[in-house]
């Protein structure tokens, strides 16, 4: 196996539960450890508020941990998400260029792949009208072909697999597993056992923010199924 | 700064401006009469009512609100940016001076045209054009790095602390009467008028007036001094938002 890109180690995150002088802190994440190496495709399993989106944002980036050991390697990271940055007055066309600057992309990169987005999107003559005129499947639809421009090293996706209707979904789902399965590393959040199996080569298991089990995907599943439903965690004093 | 941030900077500016003309039915008119309005009052009230200043007072009104109304615009715009922000601080990473940028930058770009339309009044009314023009090219930029210093300073503090957005305006309405905005602080003592002109924008005011009232250079001195001053407000502002920014992201939503 290659050099880890991403570690973490016994990593804790806390969020202010309140916006109150004292307010006690909550840790979504207790204490999570994975290496993730490239072109790894990793599942992470676990209930509601176990911490799977936070882990997400912690590997992005965007959170830092407050204890524990966060490693990466010069690895960019997207958070696979829809619609980012839109505004409802802007065209089509406008939002597409301003969602790709926020995704990293340079101006120029983004004029060569309009015509792409154009195409995949569906819009036709929509996509020079404001997206305020939308459907709100124009608006996925749109979104998922700009969030498909960029090319992380690391894809980082929380539960979306396919957008739109019957047919568009299709479409999606099928870009989006070629993307997956073209060597990009993949962590993918999700609660549906089916997807996991035909996404991700690894899985990693997470309960009131902490790793219950990392290892292959039929024998972390399985745990995870036979585990009772563990109590609420405590809020935790500041 | 990378460049793709640079080139976001200015499209998502293009995108604000866009907004504006979007929300309202007179659109772009309305940068042109609402600080006409805003002037109007001033005048009427302090000119006409009380009948403060001299024979100059119009103009020395006039060039003190266009200044003063830059400033004001984008520190109580920009206070909201990063905070109105947050679930795309979320979404993604980035350096979130970008937003305060964007609604400075948006600000500036009607500052110029009032600007124009200021001059445009100041020749119609005896003030004509004169060699130290040259002279606001580096007083406005000074302004602009006060400008940008103050609206990042208070757009870093205000997710934090949303209580402050409570605040700002009264501060803001304050430091308009402080600045020299409406009336000379000529006739003020010395010790106090010393530390007045600590604030930058009543020497920025001073010299905007000196060049288009009086054909008169800035004083290079206090010039350099502002500048100074405002670089490392620039400074502090930028290192408070890097600082902050893993706070805002873990803010209850």
């Amino acid at each position: 196996m290659s050099e880890p890109i991403i570690r973490l180690e016994n990593v804790g995150v806390a969020f202010n539960a309140q916006l109150r002088v004292g307010a006690p802190l909550f840790w979504a994440l207790e204490d999570v450890s994975l290496d993730l190496a490239r072109g790894d495709r990793l599942g992470v399993v676990g209930r509601n508020g176990s911490g799977k989106s936070t882990l997400l944002r912690t590997i992005a980036g965007i959170i830092t941990p407050d204890r524990g050991r966060l490693k990466r390697a010069p690895v960019s990271c997207q958070l696979l998400s829809l619609t980012l940055g839109f505004l409802p007055h802007l065209s089509g066309r406008d939002n597409a260029v301003l969602s790709g600057l926020m995704l990293g992309m340079r101006r120029r990169e983004i004029m060569q792949r309009l015509p792409a987005i154009l195409e995949f999107s569906e819009l036709g003559d929509f996509f020079h009208q404001p997206i305020s005129s939308y459907s709100t499947g124009m608006t996925m639809r749109l979104g998922f072909s700009v969030a498909m421009q960029v090319e992380p090293d690391v894809l980082l996706i929380d539960e979306v697999l396919s957008v739109g209707d019957t047919e568009f979904q299709q479409k999606s789902g099928a870009a989006l597993r070629e993307r997956i399965h073209s060597g990009t590393t993949v962590v993918f959040v999700s609660h549906g056992d089916a997807q996991i199996k035909q996404v991700c080569d690894r899985a990693l298991w997470i309960e009131h923010g902490r790793s219950m089990m990392h290892g292959p995907v039929d024998a972390v599943l399985a745990a995870y199924h036979a585990a009772p439903s563990p109590p609420a965690p405590p809020l935790a004093g500041s | 700064m990378r460049l793709h941030l640079v080139e976001l900077i200015l499209f998502a500016t293009y995108a604000e401006l866009r907004a504006e003309r979007a929300r309202s039915y007179l659109g772009l008119l309305w940068w042109i009469i609402e600080p006409a309005m805003n002037m109007g009052t001033y005048y009427l009230v302090f000119a006409v009512i009380l009948k403060s200043g001299g024979p100059d007072y119009v103009p020395f009104l006039l060039i003190g609100l266009t200044q003063w109304q830059w400033f004001k615009s984008c520190v109580s715009h920009g206070s909201y940016s990063i905070w109105q922000h947050l679930p795309l601080a979320r979404q993604v990473k980035l350096p979130l001076q970008v937003f305060p940028s964007v609604q400075i930058l948006a600000d500036t770009v009607k500052f110029l045209f009032i600007m124009l339309l200021l001059l445009v009044v100041l020749w119609i009314s005896g003030y004509p054009p004169n060699i130290t023009y040259f002279g606001l090219l580096p007083v406005l930029l000074a302004e602009m790095v006060f400008v940008t210093a103050a609206t990042y300073i208070v757009a870093a503090l205000v997710p934090l602390v949303p209580d402050l957005r409570f605040v700002i305006e009264q501060v803001l309405q304050v430091g308009l009467f402080l600045s020299g905005i409406v009336f000379s602080l000529d006739g003020l003592p010395d010790w106090l008028r010393r530390w007045f002109i600590l604030n930058p924008i009543v020497e920025l005011v001073d010299a905007g007036r000196g060049i288009l009232m009086r054909a008169q250079w800035p004083d290079w001195y206090a010039l350099g001094r502002v500048a100074l001053i405002s670089l490392a407000l620039y400074a502090f502002g930028t290192f408070l938002i890097t600082r902050l920014t893993p706070r805002y992201v873990k803010l209850p939503t």
